[in-house]
């Protein structure tokens, strides 16, 4: 079981890299639908042996939301607002690899030192969620596309996702739905607003949007 | 008989509040409301006994708890009368034709202000009198800034409303912490909590700004000058005692640290000396004034900090004179004070001028005013038959039997020091004033056809010159009334100490009444029998006297302002006479707020600086928001980490 667990979370983690690397648009978004795949189906790996058809649904629209609803959603935001790849960014690609690369070690380096239950301790589980959660700031910090943005905002959700899942015999996965239907809610609108923001000010560049300060 | 005053006094100010835009009936409404409000203080006043309330209505979580002892009661007295007086002053002085905005706006909060200063001194909870606290604030703002097309006027009403606020944070904190200490927000006795004592300081703090006391008086300068003058009036002469009463009811209430005595002492002595320093540098009659505020507050200071030191010490004697003193010196300097600020109105009215150096000679066109003012001048300068020199004295009695006690007491010797220097620089001032306003030729034209004002001015000057007489002339029986409030303020002092000796100074009183009187009249009819010759002014030998030759307020003032200079720090520019033919000579003379352009300027323009360099970390840059976030949370998960380890 663990072995499995290690093979989706890795994936994401590599998948990270993916995003944090790319200029172009729709590589990140795949990439984060993907990682949203792969960390859908981890709950379906944790409970392996206690199958059924609630766990199953859940799944199932995890996997549906994070995966393609929402890069679906993205997509055509990004279309709407006909941009393609983001060029200017605060943090450029190869350093944010190495932050990405940094962060991850120190997401390892980190989860040794905490106070973990066993059953935890040995799986990517924790440096994993660590590692998501610094890449969705590295983006959200470096990046000046709103969907860039979006994305790292995603990435983070992910990692808030898993480092939740280490609760899931603890609380009931409803509220993970809660916060995904938000997320599903706030992409909707930031869909909207990207449309708005391109229409106004023909750009999608948010450092236009200081003006509006004070 | 008292709720039923209370209670028509309040209805009458809420609804005259409301009822701003029509002039007589808020006259009618202000005055009724005023005058029931006089009538429950003197019922509480003489009767001696306290009035409380404890309803069940609450507001903000607290019951409503109302209580009016013989210490509010001497307070109420003063808002009440400067409250009724200065509204029949305004309704001439502020008048609707001439001030069609400003004028029905003016009224409201005038019984807005009177209202809440009322609620101030009768709310017995914290919480409620932190509320009437900030209306009184409040609506003391809106009075000042009446005139807000001027700019002197909008920044002065600034800086008053920064002053006050940063009074009330002291406050907030003062009430709060007793709050937590006692476990309710009632207010009353609680001289058995040691534990308390160090809350005075706060309290002095929050209170010392409305009271005006050196060195935090930095707004009262400005709003008196600025705003009209039945506001200044109402501001010098109850407003700033609202701070004074702050101070006396909690050093009374609560216990005190050692060493609040002195502090007050030394306090009161600094205001008293650098008040009246500043006051003889003015050359703007009402800014004249206001320094003289912060001179009489620092008297009530001494008096105060003496009746401090007594109780410390235990000595009931001379800490029950002295702190006659200093409440009856309350009560005084709020009937000359409004007195000098309405004959200053009056002058102002009839010239449109407050600059001394543009005034003179108007006794003659305004002989009322003239006199009037220089009745208030000799009260507050401290001298006999008038009331200002029955509460000092009383303070001088004080003191000088601290000093006889020859014990720790021994050192507020400095204090008569101080208190004399203040009296004799007090009389330079008002001698200057009166001079250099009412006597001489005039110096421009504004005051050459200047007009007495109308019968409603007149009266509004005239109730508290007459009430002065009586306090000089019946002394006894106004120290008897204070003397009920020092049973409120320390219980122990009303059994073991002797009236007040007051007598003598009451008879000296009348006998130099009545020779002046005769004095007067003898030399009126002296006058009469030889025929008036008059003369110019000024004389002085000159074969052709021009108003330019006379002294200024400058060169009256010159000798005492040369002593102070490291003080007062003016700003001077000279041109020297050169030559045997000289063409132009120049001497312009500026005393500055000293305090606030040299001291609470420069240190408030540091924090600018401070506060500008930190808006730069707001810049509406999202990207970097964020990471003020993740630094943040790294931030605390580091804190939460440590600890865990």
């Amino acid at each position: 079981m663990n072995d499995y667990l290690n093979l989706l979370i890795g994936l994401a983690m590599g998948l990270n890299l993916l995003a944090l690397g790319t200029s172009r648009l729709p590589v990140l978004i795949r990439a984060v639908g993907a990682q949203g795949v792969l960390l859908g189906l981890v709950p379906l790996v944790l409970e392996a042996h206690e199958l059924d058809w609630r766990l199953v649904l859940i799944t199932l629209a995890t996997v549906a939301g994070k995966g393609f609803l929402i890069p679906g959603l993205l997509h055509r935001a990004m279309r709407t607002a006909n941009i393609a790849r983001e060029l200017e960014p605060y943090i450029a690609y190869i350093p944010s690899l190495l932050l990405g690369a940094g962060a991850t070690i120190a997401a390892v380096a980190l989860a040794r030192h905490l106070p973990l239950l066993p059953e935890h301790a040995g799986t990517l589980h924790v440096p994993g969620a660590i590692a998501l959660i610094l890449t969705g700031f590295i983006l959200l910090i470096g990046r000046t596309k709103a969907i860039s943005q979006v994305c790292g905002y995603l990435i983070l959700e992910n990692g808030i996702y898993l480092a939740g899942l280490l609760l899931i015999r603890s609380t009931p996965i409803l509220v993970e739905f809660g916060i995904l239907l938000d997320v599903t809610v706030g992409i909707f609108v930031i869909g909207i607003i990207v449309d708005r923001i391109q229409r106004a000010f023909d750009s999608l560049d948010t450092r236009k949007l200081t003006a509006l300060h004070e | 008989m008292t709720s039923a005053l209370l209670g028509a006094a309040a209805l009458a100010l809420v609804l005259a509040c409301a009822l701003g835009a029509r002039p007589r009936l808020w006259l009618g409404l202000n005055s009724l409301g005023t005058l029931s409000g006089l009538g429950a203080a003197a019922s509480v006043l003489t009767g001696g006994r306290g009035w409380a309330l404890k309803s069940a209505l609450s507001l903000g979580g607290e019951n409503v708890f109302l209580a009016l002892d013989a210490l509010s009661a001497l307070f109420l007295t003063l808002v009440c009368l400067t409250g009724g007086l200065g509204a029949l002053y305004a309704s001439e002085y502020w008048p609707d034709d001439h001030f069609p905005g400003s004028a029905p706006r003016g009224r409201s909060w005038w019984s807005a202000l009177v209202l809440s200063m009322g609620l101030v001194l009768t709310c017995a909870n914290g919480l409620h009198f932190l509320f009437a606290w900030e209306a009184f604030a409040l609506s003391a703002y809106f009075l000042i800034t009446l005139d807000r097309e001027r700019s002197e006027v909008r920044r002065a009403g600034w800086l008053y409303l920064a002053a006050s606020h940063a009074g009330t944070m002291a406050l907030f904190a003062f009430f709060s912490a007793l709050a937590a200490g006692v476990g309710t927000w009632d207010l009353g006795p609680l001289r058995d909590r040691p534990d308390l004592a160090p809350l005075f300081w706060l309290a002095l703090m929050g209170f010392g700004v409305k009271a005006g006391m050196f060195p935090l008086h930095i707004w009262l300068p400005s709003a008196h000058a600025g705003s009209p003058s039945h506001v200044s009036a109402i501001m010098s002469g109850v407003a700033v005692k609202m701070g004074v009463y702050g101070i006396v009811r909690f050093s009374g209430w609560l216990p005190v640290p050692d060493g609040a005595g002195w502090t007050v002492l030394g306090i009161g002595c600094a205001s008293a000396l650098v008040g009246i320093v500043f006051a003889m540098a003015q050359n703007d009659i009402k800014r004249l004034l206001a320094y003289c505020t912060v001179e009489n507050v620092g008297i009530i200071l001494i008096g105060l900090g003496l009746a401090l030191l007594a109780a410390a010490h235990g000595h009931p004697v001379w800490g029950q004179v002295a702190l006659a003193g200093s409440l009856l010196h309350v009560f005084n300097h709020c009937l000359f004070k409004s007195l000098l600020f309405f004959g200053a109105g009056s002058v102002l009215h009839a010239t449109g001028t407050r600059d001394m150096s543009r005034l003179g000679g108007l006794w003659r066109t305004m002989p009322w005013t003239a006199a009037l003012f220089a009745m208030g001048a000799v009260a507050v300068s401290g001298l006999p038959p008038l009331n200002g020199f029955v509460s000092e004295w009383a303070i001088y009695q004080g003191l000088l039997k601290a000093v006889a006690q020859k014990g720790e007491t021994f050192g507020v010797l400095p204090a008569v020091i101080v208190l004399a220097g203040t009296g004799a620089l007090a009389l330079g001032a008002f001698a200057k004033a009166s001079a250099i306003v009412f006597l001489g030729a005039p110096r421009g034209k504004t005051s050459g056809h200047a007009a007495e004002c109308g019968p409603a001015m007149r009266a509004a000057m005239l109730v508290p010159a007459a009430l002065m007489l009586c306090v000089g002339l019946m002394p006894g029986y106004f120290l008897n009334m204070v003397q009920a409030c020092i049973a409120a303020w320390t219980p122990q002092w009303a059994a073991s100490a002797p009236p007040i000796p007051a007598r003598a100074i009451g008879g000296a009183h009348t006998a130099l009444a009545c020779a002046l009187v005769a004095a007067a009249v003898f030399a009126l009819r002296k006058v009469r029998a030889g025929g008036i010759r008059r003369g110019p002014t000024w004389d002085c030998g000159y074969a052709a006297p021009t108003a330019h030759m006379q002294y200024t307020g400058g060169s009256f003032a010159g000798i005492v302002t040369g002593w102070f200079r490291w003080a007062l720090r003016p700003d001077r520019r000279i041109r020297r006479v050169r030559g045997y033919f000289p063409e132009s000579a120049l001497a312009l003379e500026r005393v500055p707020e000293t305090v606030l352009e040299k001291g609470v300027g420069p240190a408030a323009r540091v924090v600018m600086l401070l506060a500008d360099a930190a808006r730069g970390l707001q810049h509406g840059r999202l990207h970097l928001y964020i990471l003020y976030v993740f630094l943040g949370v790294t931030a605390l998960g580091m804190l939460v980490f440590q600890g865990g380890m």
